[in-house]
């Protein structure tokens, strides 16, 4: 049987979002722009990767920058950190950290989809040769990447893999699964270029990042979605996930 | 319709050095448990880095194992990584022909280019070309076969005029396949003249209709090789016993366990895109569609679990849509355990094996 995470809860206790049910809405987020990182880090993340889940052979982690121009609560930039694991046969990527660029975005993303939020600054530009971006918080850059010397490429093939965040719900620790749906418009791909990242800042002190692998970007009407699956942190997904709807 | 063995040698953790050797001992002696049933082939894959899922980089070891102490079976050498960085194609001409001869004429050539990131980019090769080298080499070894003197230059690799030694023992050559995963390889495999070396379990319909069109472009092709190797192969998974809910239940077992170690791994389309691995390429995913949990009736149909009579119905739809050989996977991670193994082989044997090819094995 593969290995499974590590992560033991009580070290994350007191920061979990708290969600305040599972009856999510969906929300529609059309022209978003999505910046995507892949990067092989080094051995030693299972301690960060709750124990429902199995870690990629080999370990590694995927950055995500997202516009939303339009929402409920109005245009927001999202970036998160994503440790890839399995959830049984499924590809998933944990999310370690995140950040949103409005307070009404941090605490939705919070209180809806369990997203572990943090308000910062989040820039995503396009140059000729290189789609980038920066993220601060409380002054300090925290992470900046780009996705160097871009190629055109098809939208089929991109693939973005479903999210699973960790938050309370009626006071007990849940998995929650994030799938949204994709339509790409435009899309490319490049070298994934690191030039900073404070692991610290996305609740992964101990991430080490060791061999860049791809960076891709597009253009997409995409979502949030309701939830439809919810699982126990502590139990292997194939006994411990319940369906909601 | 020939039946043969496919080898990925699984190894469960906790990982001993004895827990490696019990794998390969098992597959030794399951594969002279079919030599003497009549099996016609086994084949053992080429995979680097994927842990628990397969523990076999250096097949030809492993096959001339199996060719030293059988008699009569065909010993599949493949899939070999046709990727520079993997496997040198001058190495890859020597070791099989080395194989062939130790084998007295047994061997089979499986080529193919890798599907995971796992391993090429341990091997620090680039997925966006994989496919052109695996071209350039297969059109290479046969001509490093047969002729006294052989000279390259190409986009890959090149070589000046030398005799490479020794040619294998088969004339003209080994028969040559291309493992077939991605969606449109079985063309390109038929456009070589090359056999198709299904590695996906697929559903009825889907192979039925792929290995038409392979049928009909093959009739068409300019063969890298000396003779056109007009065959398909499948792969499936076998689980034989007499109670067939009980067969089919511990086979089930033994196709989801490989299933979830299969998943494991990243494949390219995962994490890197290119347009080298179309979505629906990928092993893992076309092996879940097929034994995972959303698998279909249909497609369970097709697998070789259970008892005798639902085992010799599903081969004789695959034999109906045009299928000439099926290369089992008898275990995974060592689920079932060697007696039982054994024994599911014999029953097929006993069973199942008369009702094909006229009762001859």
């Amino acid at each position: 049987m593969p290995v499974f995470g590590e992560l033991e809860l009580e070290t994350l206790a007191g920061r979990l979002p708290a969600m305040k049910d599972l009856d999510t809405e969906a929300w529609e987020l059309p022209k978003a722009e999505i910046l995507q990182l892949a990067c092989e880090v080094a051995d030693g993340t299972r301690v960060l990767l709750p124990r429902a889940l199995h870690p990629a052979i080999p370990e590694y982690v995927t950055f995500v920058v997202t516009r939303y121009p339009e929402s409920p609560v109005g245009p927001f930039n999202l970036a998160q950190v994503r440790l890839m694991a399995r959830a049984g046969v499924h590809p998933r990527g944990y999310v370690l950290g995140a950040v949103a660029s409005s307070q009404g975005a941090v605490a939705v993303l919070r209180e809806r989809w369990g997203y572990p939020a943090m308000a910062g600054e989040i820039a995503l530009r396009r140059y000729h040769d290189r789609v980038a971006a920066i993220v601060r918080r409380e002054g300090k850059t925290i992470l900046e990447m780009a996705l160097v010397d871009p190629e055109i490429v098809s939208g089929g093939d991109l693939q973005y893999i479903h999210a699973i965040t960790l938050a309370r719900v009626d006071g007990a620790a849940q998995l929650i699964q994030v799938d949204p749906h994709y339509t790409v418009h435009q899309a490319s791909r490049g070298r994934a270029d690191v030039a900073r990242f404070e692991p610290a800042a996305w609740n992964a002190a101990l991430l080490e990042l060791t061999t860049p692998i791809s960076a891709s970007a597009s253009t997409c009407d995409t979502d949030l979605p309701r939830i439809r699956f919810v699982m126990d942190p502590e139990t292997p997904v194939v006994r411990g996930t319940r369906k909601v709807r | 319709m020939k039946f043969g063995l496919f080898y990925e040698l699984s190894v469960p953790r906790p990982w001993t050095r004895e827990s490696e050797r019990t794998v390969y001992d098992n597959a030794l002696e399951q594969v002279k448990l079919a030599d003497e049933l009549g099996f016609d082939q086994v084949w053992a894959v080429e995979h680097h880095f994927l842990e628990e899922y397969s523990h076999c980089p250096a097949p030809e070891l492993f096959l001339t194992a199996c060719a030293m102490v059988t008699r009569r079976i065909r010993v599949g050498f493949g899939i070999v990584v046709c990727v520079p960085e993997f496997n040198h194609p001058i190495k890859i001409a020597e070791r099989t022909a080395v194989l062939d001869i130790l084998s007295g004429g047994r061997v089979e050539v499986g080529t193919g280019r890798s599907a995971t990131w796992t391993e090429l980019a341990g091997f620090n090769a680039s997925p966006d070309v994989t496919k052109k080298s695996w071209d350039e080499f297969v059109r290479c070894l046969p001509r490093m076969w047969t002729s006294e003197k052989f000279e390259f230059e190409g986009e890959f690799w090149s070589m000046p005029r030398r005799t490479i030694l020794p040619k294998v023992y088969q004339r003209p050559h080994p028969p040559m396949w291309v493992a077939v995963t991605s969606p449109g390889t079985e063309l390109d495999a038929a456009d070589r003249g090359l056999g198709s070396l299904g590695l996906t379990f697929g559903q009825f319909a889907e192979q039925e209709k792929r290995i038409a069109e392979y049928r009909r472009r093959i009739q068409l092709c300019e063969p890298v090789g000396e003779f056109v190797n007009d065959q398909v192969s499948t792969v499936n998974f076998l689980y034989c016993g007499e109670d067939d809910a009980i067969a089919l239940k511990t086979g089930r077992q033994m196709a989801n366990h490989f299933n979830y170690l299969a998943a494991q791994l990243i494949s390219v389309r995962e994490t890197y895109p290119s347009k080298s691995y179309p979505s629906l390429g990928l092993l893992p995913q076309l092996r879940r569609q097929a034994t995972g949990p959303d698998a279909s009736e249909q497609a369970g149909e097709g697998l070789c679990l259970g008892g005798p009579e639902r085992i010799t119905r599903a081969l004789k739809r695959w034999e109906a849509c045009g299928v000439d050989r099926v290369n089992f996977l008898v275990n995974t991670a060592e689920t079932i355990p060697q007696a039982e193994v054994l024994a599911s082989l014999r029953l097929f044997g006993k069973e199942v094996m008369p009702a094909f090819n006229g009762g001859k094995s």
